[in-house]
């Protein structure tokens, strides 16, 4: 299926299936929204083109996937960063997992029925990753974990995880696990975020067991399973960001009474700039090319126009952030994030500096 | 043509820009080497490849108005009048000698007045002939190609600045206050060529000419405040390409009137346009 056929049928199936989400947005109703819309665009295909079969795939080109996170995000039929989690799991899982544990789980993650979270920073490793002390000790066919993760995102809703713990020093001391997360021993709690929402939380591991044949990958390939979700993070899920960030925007433009035509075109022209070059990586991602440092000019293109969207937000809609409790409350709060989450700003701006610049070590 | 032979026209077109003198000279080289001819069939290919160069070289040659011209069905090789940001408007004449030496005063043949960059043969003229649209978005992408390679010019300048120039005992390049100055820089101008490479119709062209006048200024500031002393000589190259790309900015509508332009569509139309299709 190429992709003007994949949009056509969908846009014809989507006329006819309404999946407009419903009028409760607390967090556990935008799960609920999640989950139905997975579901039904997996009961008719749509979910499963892009992956391959032994997954419970359709097959296809993985750019199937954007056009189909566009659709949604265009709809404004599910929270693009709840829609896009699947984007920096399953790639894993795929490359990562025993064949069989993949073609076991994958389809309750692409079908709804499940939610999982990704178990990698922790209170003393955020922007530098590799300094992970959760750790992971080996007893006979188990492995036992103990330590602590944070910013899990939707961790209480989760029923698996993908984990980074320390097995060994160094970077080649990372392992990778898959565990469940009604496995005794594991705590959530949620953390209350600015934009109202428990999002987030801790995720507290004591003397947790995981089977070895949760393991992803082999002992030590934890930094590469990290490194793997990075071209789907950074192209599919970012595709989806962007087209979010349009229906916004085109909210902005029949909402603004301010009409200062200058801030609506430079908001735009960010948007658009972080478009075009989303769509230069979707297209390297398609001709086979691997995805690599350049793609944090991608991240701060898009996190830069999505901070610039909501600051003219709320400069032309006065009052519309701090008055109101419109979406436009939590969304302009959420945006203040975008430039910290995934690899902060000023972390890609240190990788461009010394992988596209070449300017040596600071 | 494939990758090779465009790789192949590059590097024949860079010879040409830095082996000969700017100006008349340089049009010559460039109709000998198939100029237009290229233009008339490939211009997706030849004026990214011309304009990046003319940019990155730091060399001038009078290939705007053809583009011009072309877009607009007319025959190449003569002038036409250019709008300029603040409603004046300008000539970019072809014949003029550039002044050989860096400060001197631009001497275009008839009422002359002092352009910012002196080796732009660029003459104020007291009116001029509105451009049809295809032909304003097609200058437009000639001219956003140029911003961005001397953008490109002053990143690589202040690169080699960074590296070379030491205090307090180590090279100002390992200081991140100056890494992220020419990360930033990088980002506009990538950022401004995605735009350049899905450019297309009129509107998406406008949009690219502001993209890159923006990312060329952004340039201009940060490579300036790497280089900071020896950026302010006019021994140092730097200021040319930062002249020229306040010059290239105002022309055919600078980035920061182009944007409030696009807002205005915009409003007008109520609905943001979607380029860059899957």
């Amino acid at each position: 299926m190429d992709v003007s056929e994949f949009r056509t049928g969908l846009r014809a199936w989507l006329e006819d299936n309404d999946l407009t989400p419903g009028p409760d947005g607390s967090l556990a109703g935008q799960v609920e929204q999640l989950g139905r819309v997975r579901r039904a665009l997996f009961d008719a295909g749509w979910m499963r083109y892009g992956w391959p079969e032994h997954v419970g795939g359709l097959g296809g080109p993985a750019v199937l996937r954007a056009v189909l996170g566009e659709e949604i995000a265009s709809r404004e039929l599910a929270p693009p960063n709840f829609y896009a989690l699947i984007e920096v799991l399953v790639p894993t899982m795929i490359d990562y997992a025993r064949p069989e544990l993949a073609a076991e789980m994958v389809p309750r993650l692409l079908n709804g029925d499940e939610q999982w979270c990704q178990g990698f920073s922790e209170p003393g490793s955020g922007s530098d990753l590799a300094s992970l002390s959760t750790r992971a000790e080996q007893r006979g066919d188990t492995w036992v974990v103990n330590g602590q993760k944070v910013w899990t995102s939707l961790a209480q809703f989760a029923q698996r995880c993908v984990l980074l713990a320390r097995t060994g020093p160094g970077h080649g001391g990372i392992t990778a696990f898959f565990l469940d997360m009604d496995t005794p021993g594991i705590t959530v709690r949620p953390i209350l975020a600015m934009h109202g929402e428990e999002e987030f939380c801790e995720v507290f591991f004591d003397d947790v067991v995981i089977p070895a044949d949760r393991l992803l990958g082999k002992v030590g390939d934890g930094w590469a399973v990290a490194g793997s979700v990075l071209p789907f993070e950074r192209s599919t899920s970012f595709w989806h960001r962007i087209n979010h960030l349009y229906a916004r925007f085109d909210h902005l433009l029949a909402e603004a009474v301010d009409p200062d035509e200058g801030a609506l075109g430079a908001t735009y022209l960010g948007l658009h700039t972080a478009r075009c070059r989303s769509h230069g990586t979707q297209r390297r991602l398609a001709d086979g090319l691997p995805l690599g440092p350049e793609t944090s000019v991608d991240k701060v293109l898009l996190g830069t126009s999505e901070q610039h969207l909501y600051d003219t937000v709320r400069e032309l809609l006065p009052g519309a952030v701090e008055l109101t409790d419109s979406q436009w409350r939590p969304e302009y709060l959420y945006s203040r994030a975008a430039t910290i989450y995934g690899g902060s700003s000023e972390i890609q701006r240190n990788i461009i500096a010394r992988r596209l610049l070449g300017l040596g070590k600071e | 043509m494939d990758a090779a032979e465009r790789d192949l026209l590059g590097q024949s077109l860079r010879k040409i820009m830095t082996s000969t003198a700017a100006g008349p000279a340089l049009d010559g080289e460039l109709t000998d080497l198939g100029w237009p001819e290229l233009l008339a069939e490939l211009p997706e290919v030849a004026v990214p490849l011309v304009f990046g160069l003319l940019g990155e070289t730091g060399t001038v040659a009078s290939v705007l108005n053809d583009v011009i011209l072309a877009a607009a069905g007319q025959d190449i090789g003569g002038t036409t009048t250019l709008p300029y940001a603040g409603g004046s408007w300008l000539v970019w004449d072809r014949d003029v000698e550039p002044p050989a030496e860096a400060g001197a005063e631009s001497s275009g043949p008839t009422g002359a007045f002092a352009v910012l960059d002196p080796a732009l043969p660029l003459r104020r003229v007291e009116a001029g002939e509105p451009l049809v649209e295809s032909a304003l978005a097609a200058g437009r992408r000639a001219l956003g190609w140029w911003l961005v390679g001397s953008g490109r010019a002053m990143l690589a300048l202040a690169r080699e600045h960074a590296l070379a120039r030491a205090q307090f005992g180590r090279p100002i390049a390992s200081f991140q206050a100056v890494r992220h100055k020419l990360a930033e820089t990088l980002v506009a101008l990538e950022g401004a060529e995605a735009t350049l490479l899905l450019a297309s119709d009129d509107f998406s062209s406008l949009l690219a000419k502001a993209a890159a006048g923006q990312a060329a200024l952004t340039a201009a500031k940060h490579c300036q405040q790497v280089l900071a002393g020896i950026g302010y000589t006019t021994e140092h190259a730097l200021h040319h390409h930062i002249e020229r790309v306040l010059v290239l900015d105002g022309l055919l509508g600078s980035s920061k009137q182009l944007t409030k332009q696009i807002g205005a569509t915009l409003r007008r139309d109520q609905v943001a346009p979607r380029y860059a299709h899957l």
